[in-house]
């Protein structure tokens, strides 16, 4: 223990004393585990931590799996044929969300709810903060009663507990509030409020019955698996009751499957595999960090050769001598760790707040003692990594020689800095490879056409309570908003439709032209539904390729028409679609054709699409799209005004430009694009300062050398090609490694990239130059010292 | 730049004085030398005398505070790098007291290097480097690294390279400093060959023994020649 802390105090000793290179090591391990650690939080919340529910890896998402492969919402019908014969799912719950109006309390509010089936909070196993949360067993459907989320308990109610038991309007039905859960229950999204269903399956959003009809589709359910039972037993059994189901109703079921899938896993499925690539891309600039401090380490190492030797010839192990080294290494690693902390508290802030907001579970992501850990095990990890081979090359003086000079004329010690510096480059090659395809992809992401105009085009959610509109009141509320906005010049090119693109909101339906033959069930074309008003082609910016716009007179009683995309033409066997009918569940006839247009997002080309008037097809989750110059602001007071000539209390929602909306739909891109590059920014700078070091300290190594060279005749440039040849050649096996590792790599990018493949030459030579430029670039200082070193004073210090 | 009428040194003088903060030290205070074709110059004197500064001026590895140098009738003082550079490698080889090898070239390289820089072709610098180690005896040792030498070895590749560019003059800064005396009178019976083949050698030596070797011996003090005699030679 004596040696040990003795080891430690000289460490600290002899790291003061060389300050430059202290500062420089602390300086790129705090950068390179402070990185790491920050998105390590990152990982860790959102992928690696468990749901913060009792036994939450039991819970399960239930899925339904169509003919074509996609998933699906539930149907009441098929809710209530599983959860009957799921005997290894202990409870099954079914929810979807609303936007409530809270009303009986002062001013009214609009939050996000969630009505629930009564099995909710049996599935989601956690206490409450106040109160008590509703179960199957104790609250039978029809009880209005609502649990509330912290957020809305401290703002809303003063954080009172006097709110247990009190009554509140909720969309305009009396409701007794029973219970808090704290700030952690966010499940799912962003909700505010958990309302206990009227049925034993979340109400329908649409006019239809939706009780019997198994094409109805529009809630979520999710279970909990028996405690007896594994979870592939619950998930073969529902396999076989989505089997039986297809098979009893073929009608509607026919190939569609049922499964239950981990909810931790179906959260994060999308962002998993970028998280990890970012977790590896970090991890190489961790790795390039070590590869620096190592260098300087062999350098420190053979300045310290004649230190070594007189420890050696006072009678000091190799042991004793590697002991030493690494207890330095450690200590070293251990101050770079606590730096590195402080980087990642920085960098977590930042990543979080550049982070799109649709990255799930981002709010659990925390530096706490889990992090921590991981920081301590990546310190100890990175001391010995950096910390081993230096010692072990340093702890082998050769003694004679190292007494007599010190080591100052050695030149066969550079074998293990040339490795690092090869292993830096070819790293930094693949970090900036996946870099540039990811940009590139990016950029290429953000150049498509989304089939109509971005500019100037600002869209006002309008979501309209179900308890208080019914099917004819939603239809004269957004007429009468409409009529409203044209008639005010500053909003005079307005329409109103559903969804907004890339907003989420979606609504399907089968498509079959009437007169054309039937598809089997898994071929069977499936038309995104548009609910439009007359004048969106115009606001859009969409075309009119043939047929006629929507008119006034397309009123409800009016004949259904539709208009249909250039995607759904060859739907049509040929035939010109205008004057066809499609049967949507009841037969429209086409009456025009608009240009194709993206609705998903920017990478997901267009599918066939049907677009029927909102007169015809009204749903309360339509909103106003305004073409103007003038500011969202303006916009938006102009809507608010038109809103509230019809319903004061209706708050209206988020008011966006279509710009903004694009943006938040490739905020995923961005963001690992963003984080990659900044990676591969301090990589390239790391790698700069690996090739500087190698190629300075190699100068300074051989300046003896250098003299000999000149006095022997060599001219000043000869010298400055010498020294930049060294750097090159060891840049240049770099960057063939890196190459080849970059064609490996790069194949776990391949599902995120878009119109780019991951093995663009282009973008591989570019980026090879890149890097041997910037190895140039940083043996060109040293080179200039050696093309000035005296051979006089050279030749005399030999 | 051979011209038999004229020496192929001469030294006008030549002053070094070296500046430090608060010190003007004069390591060479008029140095007036002429050195024949062929002629073996032997320049000793106590420690500190200028006997090495006046090697380096010689070579071109330094320059004179003041003063003229000629070099086979062109002046040479005052040279640009790259024109300094040409200068030493094509008249002049050196012979270190240390030797100076290069330990990451083989024998063989380190004699080539001279003619690489010179931009010889590489059948021509195979033949002179060959002939060059053939000429020291050291032909059988041309792949070995100059660490798996003996000092005097060591030296004879050392003399080697100096004499493979054929250049007009030999400089040895104590030749034989780093050697045993065995190894020591073997690298002076090669010099002493050198000379009788033709070579013209300036050797600063401060062992009297060694430079009784030389036709004429120069004794340096305080920077000034104060004694100049003609030596026996073998």
């Amino acid at each position: 223990m004596n040696a040990i802390a003795r080891d430690v105090r000289y460490a600290f000793r002899s790291l003061l004393k060389a300050k430059g290179f202290t500062l420089v090591a602390l300086v790129t391990l705090a950068l390179g585990i402070g990185g790491t650690t920050a998105i390590f939080s990152i990982v860790d919340g959102v992928v690696l931590r468990p749901l913060p529910y009792n036994d939450s890896q039991r819970i399960l998402r239930l899925v339904r799996i169509s003919a074509r492969g996609e998933e699906a919402s539930f149907s009441a019908a098929d809710y209530r044929d599983l959860k009957k014969d799921a005997t290894n799912l202990s409870s099954v719950a079914g929810y979807r969300s609303d936007i409530v109006d809270l009303t009986g309390r002062g001013e009214p509010v609009r939050i996000i709810g969630m009505q629930t089936t009564a099995g909710f909070f049996d599935v989601f196993d956690a206490p409450p903060l106040r109160g008590r949360t509703y179960h199957e067993a104790t609250d039978k459907p029809g009880a209005a009663v609502a649990v509330i989320g912290e957020a809305i308990w401290r703002q809303q109610f003063g954080g009172a507990d006097s709110v247990i038991g009190s009554q509140v309007r909720l969309n305009g039905t009396p409701t007794e509030i029973i219970g808090v859960v704290p700030e952690w229950f966010r499940h799912p999204g962003k909700s505010d409020a958990w309302m206990l269903s009227p049925l034993d399956v979340p109400t329908s959003p649409f006019s239809l019955d939706a009780s019997g009809n198994r094409e109805v589709q529009y809630f979520t359910a999710v279970a909990r698996v028996d405690r007896r039972k594994s979870l592939v037993e619950a998930r073969e059994q529902l396999k076989s009751i989505g089997a039986r189901l297809a098979d009893e109703f073929a009608k509607t079921n026919a190939g569609e499957a049922l499964d239950g899938r981990p909810l931790a896993d179906s959260m994060v499925a999308d962002v998993r595999t970028a998280l990890f690539v970012l977790m590896g891309a970090v991890g190489f600039v961790l790795l390039i960090a070590c590869a620096n401090v190592a260098g300087l380490l062999v350098a420190r190492g053979a300045s310290r050769r004649r230190e070594l030797a007189v420890r050696t010839a006072l009678g000091a192990g190799r042991g004793r001598l590697m002991q030493q080294l690494l207890t330095e290494s450690l200590v070293l690693a251990a101050a770079g760790g606590a730096l590195g902390l402080l980087v990642a508290n920085w960098a977590l802030d930042l990543l979080v707040s550049v982070a799109p907001e649709n990255l799930p579970r981002l709010d659990e992501v925390a530096l706490d003692w889990r992090v921590a850990l991981f920081t301590f095990a990546a310190t100890i990890v990175v001391g010995v990594l950096f910390g081993l081979t230096p010692a072990m090359q340093a702890s082998r003086p050769e003694l004679n020689a190292d007494l007599k000079d010190g080591g100052r004329t050695g030149t066969a010690r550079t074998g293990a800095r040339n490795v690092m510096v090869v292993a830096q480059v070819a790293l930094a090659l693949v970090l900036l490879i996946g870099a540039g395809l990811m940009l590139t992809s990016f950029s290429r992401l953000r150049a498509v056409d989304p089939g109509f105009r971005t500019t100037e085009l600002i869209t006002v959610e309008l979501m309209l309570p179900l308890a208080r509109y019914d099917e004819s009141a939603q239809r004269r509320f957004y007429m009468g908003v409409l009529e409203r906005l044209q008639a005010n010049p500053l909003t005079a090119q307005s329409a109103m439709l559903f969804p907004f693109p890339f907003g989420g909101g979606n609504a399907q339906a089968g498509f079959q032209v009437i007169g054309q033959p039937e598809k089997p069930p898994a071929e069977k074309t499936v038309a995104e539904l548009n609910s439009i008003s007359p004048g969106y082609l115009q606001t859009a910016g969409l075309r009119l390729i043939a047929g006629r716009d929507f008119a006034a007179t397309d009123g409800p009683d009016s004949p259904p028409v539709a208009l249909v995309n250039e995607a759904a033409l060859k739907e049509f066997g040929g035939k010109n679609p205008i004057g066809e009918q499609v049967d949507l569940g009841s037969p429209v006839t086409v009456v025009g054709i608009v240009s194709d247009a993206r609705r998903r997002s920017l990478d997901a080309p267009p599918r066939p699409a049907v677009y029927l008037p909102y007169s015809q097809f009204v749903l309360p989750y339509m909103g106003a799209m305004v073409r103007t110059d003038k500011s969202a602001a303006a916009t938006a007071s102009a809507v608010k005004a038109a809103v509230a000539q019809l319903d004061p209390d209706l708050p209206v929602g988020d008011v966006k430009s279509i710009e903004q909306i694009i943006d938040e739909s490739t905020g995923q891109p961005r963001f690992r694009s963003f984080l990659i590059t900044s990676f591969a920014i301090l990589a390239l700078l790391l790698a700069a300062v690996g090739v500087y070091g190698l190629i300075s300290f190699t100068v300074t190594q051989r300046i003896p050398e250098i003299g000999v060279r000149l006095a022997l005749g060599a001219n000043p440039w000869q010298v400055f090609s010498l020294v930049i040849g060294q750097g090159l050649r060891l840049a240049v096996m770099g960057v063939v490694l890196g190459l080849g590792a970059a064609v490996l790599a790069t194949r776990l990018l391949r599902g995120m990239l878009f119109n780019t493949s991951a093995t663009d030459p282009l973008i591989y030579a570019s980026l090879a130059l890149l890097l041997l430029t910037m190895a140039g670039v940083a043996c060109y200082v040293p080179a200039r010292r050696a093309m000035r070193v005296d051979p006089m004073r050279a030749l005399r210090s030999e | 730049m051979n011209a038999s009428a004229q020496p192929l040194i001469r030294l006008d003088g030549i002053k070094k004085v070296f500046y430090t903060d608060e010190v003007e030290t004069h390591a060479l205070a008029g140095i007036h030398l002429e050195i024949q074709q062929g002629e073996y110059v032997a320049i000793a004197g106590p420690s500190g005398c200028g006997k090495s500064t006046l090697l380096a001026i010689l070579g071109l590895l330094d320059t004179a505070t003041e003063g003229t140098y000629t070099l086979n009738g062109n002046e040479v003082a005052n040279l640009s790098l790259s024109q300094r550079a040409r200068v030493r490698n094509r008249e002049i080889g050196f012979i270190f007291q240390s030797f100076n090898l290069i330990g990451d070239l083989t024998v063989f390289e380190n004699v080539e290097l001279p003619l690489i820089y010179r931009g010889m072709k590489a059948a021509e610098r195979r033949e002179r480097a060959n002939a060059a180690l053939e000429r020291v005896g050291m032909a059988h040792r041309a792949k070995h690294l100059p660490s798996q030498l003996s000092g005097g070895q060591q030296q004879r590749v050392a003399v080697a390279r100096a004499v493979g560019g054929q250049p007009s003059i030999l400089l040895a800064d104590e030749p034989t400093g780093n050697l045993d005396s065995k190894n020591g009178e073997a690298v002076m019976d090669l010099l002493r060959e050198l000379h009788r083949g033709g070579a013209t050698i300036c050797m600063v030596t401060h062992d009297p023994r060694y430079a009784a070797h030389a036709d004429r011996g120069v004794h340096l003090f305080d920077g000034r020649v104060v004694e100049e005699n003609v030596g026996a030679t073998a």
